[in-house]
């Protein structure tokens, strides 16, 4: 009952939001500010703001929202309740941060949303990674929401005022300026898992697919481009931060998409390329050109579309055959059964990682291009970062074709190489190739699941061409040509039943045990020092109070003996005493 | 010549009392008693009271030691002599008692070691007959109660109810 | 004669009543030097009657009200004494320790 009300809130909520962005479209900006105070010379308080960044925004959550709540009236049955409650709540804040005009609202909404993911992220939580990949999720957004807040304080009090709308670079100190957008940035590298805080997100993963399609792809960890969007000229009269910014960016798409080439479980390869494709939005605003942010924001919009479209296709094979790891679905595959027996997933399936790859015809193509063509009038510009980011973003969209291929290619169709070819993910079980599942009874998923589908199989498509077309084809031709290069050592290596993954990229370089050996083992460590300090050392005291008021009450108990003779002795005693005691103070 | 009379009476009574307290033989210690009590009423007499003195004889040692004897048959003293008469604590009771009596003693020295006594006859039974039912009538007749409460008493303690443990 | 003699002989036949009280074994020897401590007790108040004789035989009379109270209170005592006895099959007082606590060491919790 109770969980029949949340869904239909739920729903209900998120076309609210589609609804006032529909309304709000076209208007001039405004802004609206209440509950001030006064603190010194400072005044804190709540604003809000509305122009097209915030109707595009709030459009964007809208309908991912409305998919995913959606989608998840199919998918999800248990704690339906606590569930949805959570996602609307988790929508509601990311409504406040879009259409905040104060910092501290904008603050408020960064932090519910935190809290959120963690929730989802557990929503499974009889099963041990949901539990550690929220915590880890919460820990890591937390330390990084820690610079957040001091960025804050630190413009604030730079600029005198907390509200964005008043934010003027041209009159805040340049020293104070590179200090709070910095600490920004901290936050925003870790709300949107760039390097060096990025090893949440595929952790994250365990949590329910609609949950990542929502918060790890199309919202949440968009919040971070979507803050340096909305405070551009701040951050871009920084020339340190811009710098910072491109370097993390560039280095984070490189190192996640080589990470996705290398995971075998669908929801880990997509969470990898959500990390390289943000990188990318980043990348396009380190450039500090207008263009840039235009770019950025293109692709924030296409990314939310079409990868959210994939996380939910993910989730619709993890419903429907039970796991979503390749050496699984491989197993499906074999006789080419997923393939017919969901029509509908594999299609948008398709239409999804065609987007992502950047295959001319679909959104990501347009998107990708319009960073592309920002980069190289940056780079002609006489600007490094500008080349810097042109290579890395080129070297990308030819790694981001080779997965998408590589997941496509493995998951739906059969290999044509040989039975007794090694297998490419049964390392330790090579009989396990022979076994064949039951897929008699595998179909397609509910039309509440297919339809959100559809529907963002659509946005895919559709929204490359709502910018208006307007191309360089010095440029998509160059961006096609890497497609190309990026999809044909796939289709090579799969149609040689082959799947080399090199060690160091299985293991992701590394960096997850470097930092469970840097971080999680002192704390552990000091814990433990602090329980036993507690339990011995302050403890032994407590425990010795007791224990020395049951040791007087035995000395006490000696005390009766019984002999009625021992007791006069010490009454006469007593007497004696007093009287002696008296003559003296008599005297 | 009443001072040499109660000096005699005084020896007499000290060291038949240490007798009672230190004797090993339960029944001795009681015949010792008897022998104090006497001595004492000695020394009454020898202070002008004479009545007092022959109602300590008639009383203490007629009926009190009487029924003391009585108290040791059913008990089943024993009769020979007991070196446990004494328990372990007996050095400490001496020391305290020491320290009582030279603190007593020093007392009575400090305040009265002065004074005299005047040998005037004022023990005659006809001035304590009339002193006790002419001023102390009240405290006679409560007295008479008391000692039929202690008979009540005394009777309710000693009887065996039936299934009492 | 001078007055300390017999208030001194009080004195030591008090402190002998003491010590045989706190010291002596037997339930009914310490009733007997009880006694003798009101013995004393009777001493010390005809000495002060004969000292002071304030023409009301004071002390004289509180000395006989003492002999009917000694001789009610042994009464009772001995009673107490046999019902001792009748319980115990003994008068020891050293031996008769109901008193104490020491038997309920084992139920106490720590």
């Amino acid at each position: 009952m109770i969980a029949t009300v949340w869904r239909v809130a739920g729903v209900g909520f998120s076309l609210l939001l589609v609804l006032i962005a529909a309304l709000l479209y076209g208007d001039s900006a405004s802004q609206h500010a209440f509950l001030n105070s006064q603190i010194g010379e400072v005044t804190i308080g709540f604003a809000v703001r509305t122009d097209d960044l915030t109707v595009l925004l709030l459009a964007v959550v809208g309908v991912v929202a409305t998919c995913v709540q959606i989608y998840s009236l199919g998918y999800l049955h248990e704690r339906a309740a606590s569930y949805h409650a959570l996602v609307t709540l988790f929508t509601a804040a990311m409504a406040a941060v879009v259409v905040a005009d104060s910092l501290f609202l904008l603050l408020i909404g960064w932090e519910v949303m935190g809290a959120c993911s963690y929730l989802l992220i557990s929503h499974y939580w009889e099963r041990r990674e949901a539990r550690s990949g929220a915590v880890k999720a919460f820990l890591m957004t937390r330390l990084a929401d820690v610079g957040f807040l001091f960025g804050i304080f630190v413009l604030g009090v730079g600029a005198g005022t907390f509200r964005i709308s008043a934010l003027d670079p041209a009159q805040i100190d340049p020293g104070v300026l590179t200090t709070g957008t910095l600490l920004l940035l901290v936050g925003v590298v870790g709300k949107s898992a760039q390097v060096p805080l990025q090893t949440w997100l595929p952790d994250a993963m365990p949590g329910p697919s609609p949950v990542s399609a929502l918060i790890h792809a199309a919202t949440m960890v968009a919040a971070g481009v979507f803050l340096i969007a909305r405070l551009y000229d701040v951050f871009a009269a920084s020339a340190t931060t811009m710098t910072v910014l491109a370097i993390v960016a560039c280095v984070t798409m490189l190192y996640a998409a080589l990470c996705a080439a290398a995971a075998v479980e669908v929801k880990r390869v997509l969470a990898w390329s959500t990390v390289s494709q943000l990188a990318i939005m980043f990348a396009a605003l380190s450039l500090g050109t207008h263009e840039g942010r235009h770019a950025a924001l293109f692709h924030l919009v296409t990314h939310a579309a079409f990868k959210g479209l994939l996380f939910l296709c993910a989730g619709v094979l993890l419903h429907q055959v039970g796991s979503a790891a390749f050496v699984v679905l491989r197993r499906y595959t074999r006789r080419g059964r997923l393939r017919k027996a969901l029509p509908v997933t594999f299609v948008t399936m398709t239409i999804g990682l065609a987007a992502l790859a950047g295959v001319p015809g679909f959104a990501g193509f347009f998107s990708k291009d319009s960073v592309l063509e920002a980069a190289w009038e940056h780079a002609h510009g006489g600007s490094v970062v500008g080349w810097f980011v042109l290579v890395s973003v080129g070297l990308t969209a030819g790694l981001t074709a080779f997965y998408c291929m590589r997941l496509w290619l493995w998951v739906f169709f059969r290999t044509p190489a040989l039975a007794g070819a090694v297998g490419a993910f049964e390392a330790d079980d090579p009989m396990a190739d022979l076994e064949d599942p039951d897929t008699s009874k595998l179909k397609d998923a509910s039309w509440l699941m297919l339809a959100p589908l559809v529907l963002l199989a659509l946005g895919a498509i559709a929204l490359g061409y709502v910018d208006g077309l307007h191309l360089n084809w010095v440029v998509a031709l160059a961006s096609t040509v890497v497609v190309i290069f990026g999809v044909l050592p796939a289709y090579s290596l799969w149609s040689r039943g082959a799947d080399p993954r090199p060690v160091l990229l299985e293991r992701e370089f590394g960096v997850d045990r470097a930092y469970h050996a840097l971080f999680v083992v002192p704390v552990r460590w000091l814990s433990k020092l602090s329980v036993l300090g507690d339990r011995d050392v302050v403890g032994a005291y407590v425990r010795a109070v007791g224990r020395s008021g049951a040791l007087a009450s035995q000395g006490f108990r000696l005390l009766q003996t019984g002999n009625v003779q021992t007791y006069l002795t010490a009454a006469v005693v007593g007497v004696v005493a007093l009287a002696v005691l008296a003559g003296v103070i008599a005297s | 010549m009443t001072t040499a009379l109660f000096a005699v009476a005084a020896v007499v009574a000290v060291v038949s009392a240490v007798l009672v307290v230190t004797s090993r033989r339960i029944v001795h210690a009681a015949l010792w008693l008897v022998v104090t009590l006497g001595a004492v009423a000695g020394c009454f007499g020898a202070l002008h009271a004479e009545f007092v003195a022959l109602v300590q004889i008639l009383v203490y040692v007629g009926a009190i030691v009487v029924l003391v004897l009585f108290a040791l048959m059913l008990t089943k003293a024993p009769t020979n002599p007991l070196p446990t008469l004494t328990t372990a604590r007996s050095p400490f009771a001496a020391a305290v008692a020491g320290v009582l009596a030279l603190l007593l003693g020093t007392g009575v020295v400090i305040a009265f070691g002065k004074e005299k006594i005047k040998p005037v006859p004022a023990g005659d039974a006809e001035t304590v007959g009339t002193a006790i039912f002419k001023t102390w009538v009240l405290p006679f007749e409560v007295l008479s109660v008391l000692l039929l409460a202690a008979l009540i008493g005394a009777i309710a303690l000693s009887q065996r109810k039936s299934g009492e443990s | 004669m001078p007055l300390v003699l017999p208030l001194l002989l009080a004195v030591v036949l008090f402190c002998l009543g003491v010590y045989g009280v706190l010291a002596r074994r037997n339930a009914v020897t310490i009733l007997m030097s009880l006694e003798l401590m009101l013995n004393a007790v009777n001493l010390n108040l005809i000495a002060f009657d004969a000292w002071r004789l304030d023409g009301l035989a004071t002390g004289q009379t509180l000395a006989v009200f003492v002999i009917t109270l000694a001789a009610a209170e042994i009464g009772l005592g001995l009673a107490i004494v046999l019902l001792l006895f009748r319980g115990h099959g003994h008068v020891d007082a050293d031996a008769a320790r109901d008193l104490a606590e020491a038997d309920e060491r084992e139920e106490s919790p720590t």
